[in-house]
């Protein structure tokens, strides 16, 4: 409402108000335009996920059940996070180039950190009874971490995965926008130099949008896989 | 004295796969340790970095303050009213998923590519984690206290110094610590974007043949990210003593 009674005051190329975008996004989602171009984006975010989770979840295990290696790590990890991801681009850039592989690996820089330590404190708070429930009954090594500590650091590996996604959405866009631009980033960058205020705005409510979605997509299938583990709303 | 040797095993090994790493590869893929040692510390004190930095951070710290005065007694106001929170919390969901990047060509429409461009990215890169955090611990008081507090008959604004302020203590500075990391990446995702500041020198870098400086900026901003957070542990203990544990949790 704020923003509908300040945008009508403005001109339109400052800020357009709610409803001038709110009827831009149908229609541009019904004319295929920003569904083709959101398609394409995916790509880049899925495989960049995909590799974060290959990758994260087993880093984060290591480190929550190993203490020497959870001390020898523990600081380069949160040292490597307190560099923004974005900072690596120019790095990207030489390594990867401008096209799909940078911008996977964007996405997974951008979400790596976040899985991994949310799994590394989901193994490390798993209940000793539990372990040792399990030490009773014969389980060791492999055993006891797929049938034990997996099942009991899964909420965790769920929450840093949910938050990774929405790190990664995150990684996406910024990827089309600082690399080779493309797909929404094309888009973004196409309306920008026309001053297309109300088609900017467009791309970032349904980014916003397609964040939410995903986090109750992600909150459902945590309800049906984990139903034991009743997380307390964030 | 075996513990705490392993963090700097841990860290000597990644810098020595690092060297061995960067001497296999080159400089132009990935400079060593000691490449990034002799070719950028001269030009860390050269005075073509430093003095960019501060006007970075300036910029940086403006952002952040306004973010912080903002969303602190806003995520305050959302965690003890029902209304506001109604109202403004939709906002912040979509505020706390919304790319930072996705946001800079709007910007650059909005205020165009100067100061108050840098300032308002990083405000709008801050204010929801300091909201949040802020809603998430102001919502966590323990409502006997603020019962305590009706029973020796403080008014509104007595229960909220005397009783929620110090309870709010150790989420303040989460919030600050979270709110500035935020607002470090926010800032060089802007100043990388339209190519100024120390963000410019990041994107120069990056077209140079050595890769030397480029990750010496890294190092920097690394260094950058810990020294605030250490300098916030560091307030958190002297401000409220008592939350220790829980502010370093």
């Amino acid at each position: 409402m704020v923003w509908e009674a300040i945008a009508r005051r403005l001109p339109h190329i400052v800020l357009p108000p709610p409803s001038i975008v709110l009827v831009r996004l149908a229609q541009d989602l019904l004319s295929g335009k920003l569904v083709v171009a959101l398609l394409g984006s995916l790509e880049a975010l899925v495989l960049g996920l995909a590799l974060t989770i290959v990758i994260g979840v087993p880093l984060g295990f290591a480190l929550g059940r190993n203490r020497t290696l959870a001390e020898m790590f523990d600081p380069v990890l949160n040292a490597l996070y307190a560099i923004p991801p974005v900072a690596f681009v120019p790095f990207l850039v030489i390594w990867f180039g401008l096209h799909l592989p940078a911008r996977i690996a964007l996405v997974f820089l951008m979400s790596v950190f976040e899985v991994t330590v949310a799994v590394s404190v989901g193994a490390r708070e798993v209940n000793p009874r539990l372990i040792d429930v399990g030490r009773s009954f014969g389980a060791r090594g492999f055993e006891l971490t797929r049938k034990v500590v997996f099942p009991a650091a899964l909420p965790f590996v769920f929450a840093g995965v949910r938050i990774g996604l929405v790190r990664a959405i995150n990684g996406t866009i910024t990827a089309e926008l600082f690399f080779a631009a493309i797909n929404l980033g094309a888009i973004m960058n196409e309306d920008a130099t026309r001053f297309d205020t109300a088609g900017l705005l467009t791309v970032i409510v349904l980014l916003a949008l397609l964040g939410l979605a995903a986090q109750a997509a992600f909150a459902r299938l945590e309800a049906r896989i984990v139903p034991w583990h009743l997380r307390p709303a964030a | 004295m075996k513990r705490s040797l392993l963090p700097l095993g841990g860290i000597a090994l990644v810098l020595l796969l690092w060297e061995v790493a960067g001497r296999r590869l080159g400089d132009a893929l990935l400079a060593p340790p000691s490449a990034v040692i002799v070719q950028f510390v001269p030009q860390l004190f050269d005075g073509s970095v430093l003095p960019v930095l501060a006007d970075s951070l300036r910029q940086m710290l403006i952002g952040f303050g306004l973010a912080y005065a903002f969303g602190v007694p806003a995520g305050v106001l959302m965690a003890r009213s029902r209304t506001f929170d109604a109202l403004a919390h939709p906002w912040l969901s979509m505020g706390i998923v919304t790319s930072i990047a996705a946001l800079v060509p709007l910007f650059i429409l909005m205020f165009g590519t100067g100061f108050s461009f840098r300032v308002s990215i990083v405000f709008f890169a801050a204010v929801w984690f300091v909201a949040l955090t802020v809603y998430q611990g102001a919502r966590g008081i323990d409502p006997r206290w603020l019962e305590v507090g009706r029973a020796f008959e403080a008014g509104p604004l007595q229960s909220f110094w005397k009783i929620m302020l110090p309870a709010l203590c150790p989420y303040l500075i989460i919030a600050a610590r979270i709110g500035v990391l935020h607002a470090i990446r926010a800032m060089v995702v802007a100043e990388t974007f339209v190519v100024v500041g120390y963000g410019a020198l990041i994107h120069n870098s990056g077209l140079s043949v050595s890769t030397a400086p480029l990750l010496g900026l890294l190092l920097v901003l690394m260094a950058l990210g810990a020294l605030a957070t250490w300098i916030l542990r560091r307030a958190s203990s002297w401000i409220a003593p008592w939350y220790q544990e829980r502010a370093s949790a």
